[in-house]
């Protein structure tokens, strides 16, 4: 780990690689949180899956290979999805999981099939268009990370800006709407942010992983805290955790790719966060249980003394 | 009941017409997967054959996913030739179903004695498929398919057999000429940095050292510890140039670059090397030679 | 009918009409609301009792229908109302504490960007101790009661220092203490003047609770004074033949 530490300050790739996730891990988090809070924890799963017919689409349309040409591609991908999926919800009897796996499954089906539609075309392989599906972390360079980090500072000061009506808007959205909040265009916001957050992250996470990164530390963040503020805090935090310990061990070893090593530390912080929680975890609500019962005998012991 | 044994009936007349078919060409229909193969399977064939490769210019054969309609072609095949070793990694199990249907497609890989193979390290119990960078290598497997025309189609074989002298004395020329070439590097400047372990056994045939950022499937993700190994690697042999490839994202040589950069070194990009694949149709670079001759020139130049 | 020259109704409904799927839910609605009265909305499942507060506060989209408050549109007279929503349509395990969610609804008063301080933080206190929760302030809201959690929502809205209070079933759900101490706040609201609405769904208490009843099935039945209008006419058409069941529930 030390070696890792050192490696930082001395190694180029390490360094641009770790930085960029994570900034990754820390946007993640943070969104993650809002998608959790506002019961939309699939919603990542289906835009991350919705992105990829835009970014074979991009390239079949522009016939380049510019990673930001295929990320616009995504992201447009993205939002159609997302409008779909309020569409379907609001014009059809269907329930939101239903509408969000039909669009899941739609646009990656789709998406799949112009893959190797276009396989038999020359310069689809040296777009990397496959990689997009696990993610290829070791190929991030610095101006990725700029990005990333741009885009980190920019969620920021949206959230220090408009902490109080996002909060309302989570908790409660009809009432927000009785204040004068105008709540659809912060839905709009927050859901534009999202879409942004999993399309820069899916060059290093891929389509496949990307909704356990937005996920994961946000859960993993709610065992700790009855704070807003501070699961917010915690669960960047807690992602940016992953990506940096997610690097140092793919770093360390051959063949052990930088995306899914990352999502199995986040995952694994939520498995360790619901069971040694204070208050919220399994081993401290066992204890409360087991203090309960003394209480609960002693008092009854006490009664039948008296 | 009657009804079901009449569809039945006219179904498998129908079926047999399509297996007995179209092949007033007279020509032998014969599927092949990289454009390697296939160059070399037109080379041998001739005019007696017809062709279909499944994989053009630039197509990454480690990726290569069958479509329904090349399914279709297979099915259709009368003789299927494919590079193996496990080259077209995603084939493997529509080859294993096609051998149901009774049709043997030929592995040309295997046809290759096993001690000039070398054996993966990533993939252990396979060898490395990038055979063709050998000629020598291409000299025995264009024997093979010579000999597979022969089984197939005895009456001609006559004529496979001048195909293939004719162009095992072209092959002669192209490993004389990359020999020559090869000599004009001096020793220490022999170092062969590329995308993917594509050119083992270039490295071997002619003296090279050779340093692949991923594995020897492209389907393997380039890790940072191995841009750390690469970089270091440039660094420390002062070498000239990396390459690119045809059938593999830039992204990941241009990382390389970066890496290299920041250690102090500069290091260009030598160029673009078909590695998979040929180049397109009809161009020098789109046969076996041709690629061979653009490929050794392009490392030679930009290491020099 | 057209309302009487001078008399300023607090909030006045003008042929609101709300349909899902060509389902109508609401029709055809004009509902007078005159000041500082504390009025029941009662009707049965279904009958749009809570569609009819939200379409008036715009959270629900209508067919047709405008909505006055106190003479000028709803849009600029927000600051005047005060919602308190079901309490089941939230989820309580939301991490944030009881002085916190009543802080929220300061909101509306700050504006933008601006941030609650010291006069806003009173402001809620003073409204947990109205509402008896004042020990309660630091406590998680998901481990709250229904009743508590009640409270805390009345507590919110009071904080706003509206005239006119809007609520959907506060009474469903809670213990009889809290029950008690709600309505005596409400009857403390139209002391001083202000106007309150309830949807209610308890029959038996409206005669003694409530001073004005709507009545609605889709359509409004009859609007009036308790006194006036709570008979078995009006039930009767309310609730079709087996009103005698609901009133006893």
């Amino acid at each position: 780990m030390l070696e890792f530490l050192e490696l930082i300050w001395s190694d180029y790739t390490v360094r641009i690689i770790t930085m960029g996730t994570a900034a990754l891990g820390a946007i993640l988090g943070l969104l993650g949180s809002f998608a959790v809070l506002r019961k939309q924890s699939l919603l990542g799963d289906a835009i991350s899956h919705a992105a990829l017919p835009g970014i074979v689409l991009a390239f079949i349309l522009t016939q380049t290979k510019t990673t930001y040409v295929l990320l616009l591609g995504a992201i447009i991908s993205g939002l159609i999805g997302s409008v779909l999926i309020n569409s379907i919800v609001k014009r059809t009897h269907l329930k939101t999981d239903t509408a969000l796996g039909i669009i899941l499954s739609v646009f990656f089906g789709f998406g799949m099939l112009l893959l190797t539609a276009i396989q038999k075309q020359p310069d689809a392989a040296q777009a990397g268009l496959d990689k997009y599906l696990f993610g290829q972390a070791a190929t991030l360079m610095l101006e990725d990370v700029k990005l990333l980090i741009a885009v980190l500072g920019l969620a920021l000061l949206i959230l220090f800006l408009f902490y109080k009506e996002l909060k309302l808007l989570l908790f409660d959205a009809d009432y927000a709407k009785t204040l004068g909040i105008n709540t659809k265009y912060l839905d709009v916001l927050i859901t534009v942010f999202i879409i942004v957050a999993i399309v820069l992250g899916l060059q290093t996470v891929g389509v496949v992983l990307m909704s356990a990164m937005l996920l994961a530390p946000a859960a993993a963040a709610r065992q700790w805290t009855n704070s807003l503020s501070t699961m917010l805090f915690l669960s960047a935090i807690l992602g940016m955790i992953s990506g940096v310990l997610g690097t140092a061990i793919s770093a360390s070893q051959d063949n052990l790719s930088t995306g899914p090593v990352i999502v199995i530390i986040a995952v694994s912080l939520v498995v360790i966060s619901f069971i040694f929680a204070p208050n919220r975890g399994l081993i401290a609500k066992r204890v409360q249980q087991r203090k309960n019962k003394k209480l609960f005998e002693k008092i009854k012991d006490d009664a039948a003394t008296t | 009941m009657k009804l079901n044994f009449l569809l039945y009936f006219i179904l498998f007349l129908l079926g047999s017409c399509s297996l007995t078919d179209e092949n007033d060409s007279g020509k032998i229909r014969v599927v092949t997967t990289t454009s390697i193969v296939t160059d070399i399977v037109k080379n041998i064939g001739g005019d007696k054959i017809e062709v279909s490769g499944l994989m053009g210019a630039g197509i990454d054969p480690h990726l290569y996913k069958a479509s329904e309609g090349d399914v279709m072609k297979l099915a259709n095949a009368e003789m299927i030739i494919y590079g193996g070793l496990h080259l077209e990694g995603k084939l493997v199990d529509v080859f294993s179903k096609i051998e149901r249907l009774g049709k043997h497609p030929v592995d040309l890989g295997a046809t290759i004695p096993e001690h000039f193979l070398h054996r993966s390290k990533d993939f252990g119990g396979n060898y490395d498929p990038h055979v063709w960078f050998n000629v020598e290598l291409i000299k025995i497997e264009s024997k093979s398919v010579a000999e597979a025309f022969q089984k197939y189609d005895s009456i001609n074989a006559d004529y496979y057999q001048a195909n293939l002298d004719a162009y095992l004395v072209k092959l002669d020329d192209l490993q004389a000429e990359i020999i020559e070439m090869v000599q004009t590097l001096p020793k220490e400047s022999r170092h062969l940095v590329t995308a993917h372990d594509a050119f083992g056994y270039f490295g071997d045939a002619y003296g090279f050292k050779v340093i692949g950022l991923q594995g020897l499937s492209t389907a393997t993700e380039a890790g940072v510890k191995d841009m750390r190994r690469v970089s270091d690697y440039i660094v420390k042999h002062h070498i000239k140039s990396i390459f690119i490839e045809s059938s593999v994202p830039v992204k990941t040589i241009e990382a390389l670059q970066m890496a290299v950069r920041s250690r102090g070194h500069q290091v260009n990009i030598g160029g673009m090397l078909y590695s998979d694949a040929l180049g397109n149709e009809g161009e020098e670079e789109g046969t076996y030679i041709g690629m061979m001759r653009y490929n050794v020139k392009s490392i030679i130049d930009g290491l020099k | 009918m057209a309302s009487q020259k001078g008399v300023k109704y607090a909030i006045n409904v003008h042929d609101l009409t709300v349909a899902y799927d060509y389902k109508p839910v609401l029709w055809d609605i004009h509902l007078q609301v005159p000041e500082g009265v504390l009025m029941a909305i009662v009707g049965p499942n279904g009958a749009g009792k809570s569609t009819l507060i939200k379409a008036m506060l715009g959270i629900q989209k209508s067919i047709t229908g405008t909505v006055e408050v106190f003479g000028k549109s709803y849009k600029e007279m927000r600051k005047e109302v005060a919602y308190v929503p079901q309490k089941e349509a939230i989820d309580w395990d939301f991490p944030t504490t009881v002085l916190d969610a009543v802080m929220m609804g300061t909101y509306g008063q700050l504006g933008w960007i601006k941030r609650p301080g010291k006069k806003e933080k009173k402001a809620a206190l003073e409204a947990l101790e109205q509402v008896g929760m004042l020990p309660f302030k630091n406590r998680q809201i998901s481990q709250l009661s229904g009743g508590q959690q009640q409270r805390v929502f009345l507590a919110r809205a009071l904080v706003q220092n509206a005239s006119i209070y809007i609520m959907d079933e506060p009474f469903q759900g809670v213990d009889a203490t809290t029950e008690i101490a709600i309505i005596n706040i409400l009857k403390e609201l139209r002391e001083q003047g202000k106007t309150v609405l309830v949807v209610h769904h308890d029959l038996q208490t409206v005669p003694e609770y409530f001073d004005w009843v709507t009545f609605l099935n889709v359509k409004k039945i009859a609007t009036g004074p308790v006194k006036e209008i709570f008979n078995d006419d009006n039930l009767n058409k309310t609730y079709g033949i087996n009103y005698k069941v609901a009133v006893n529930q």
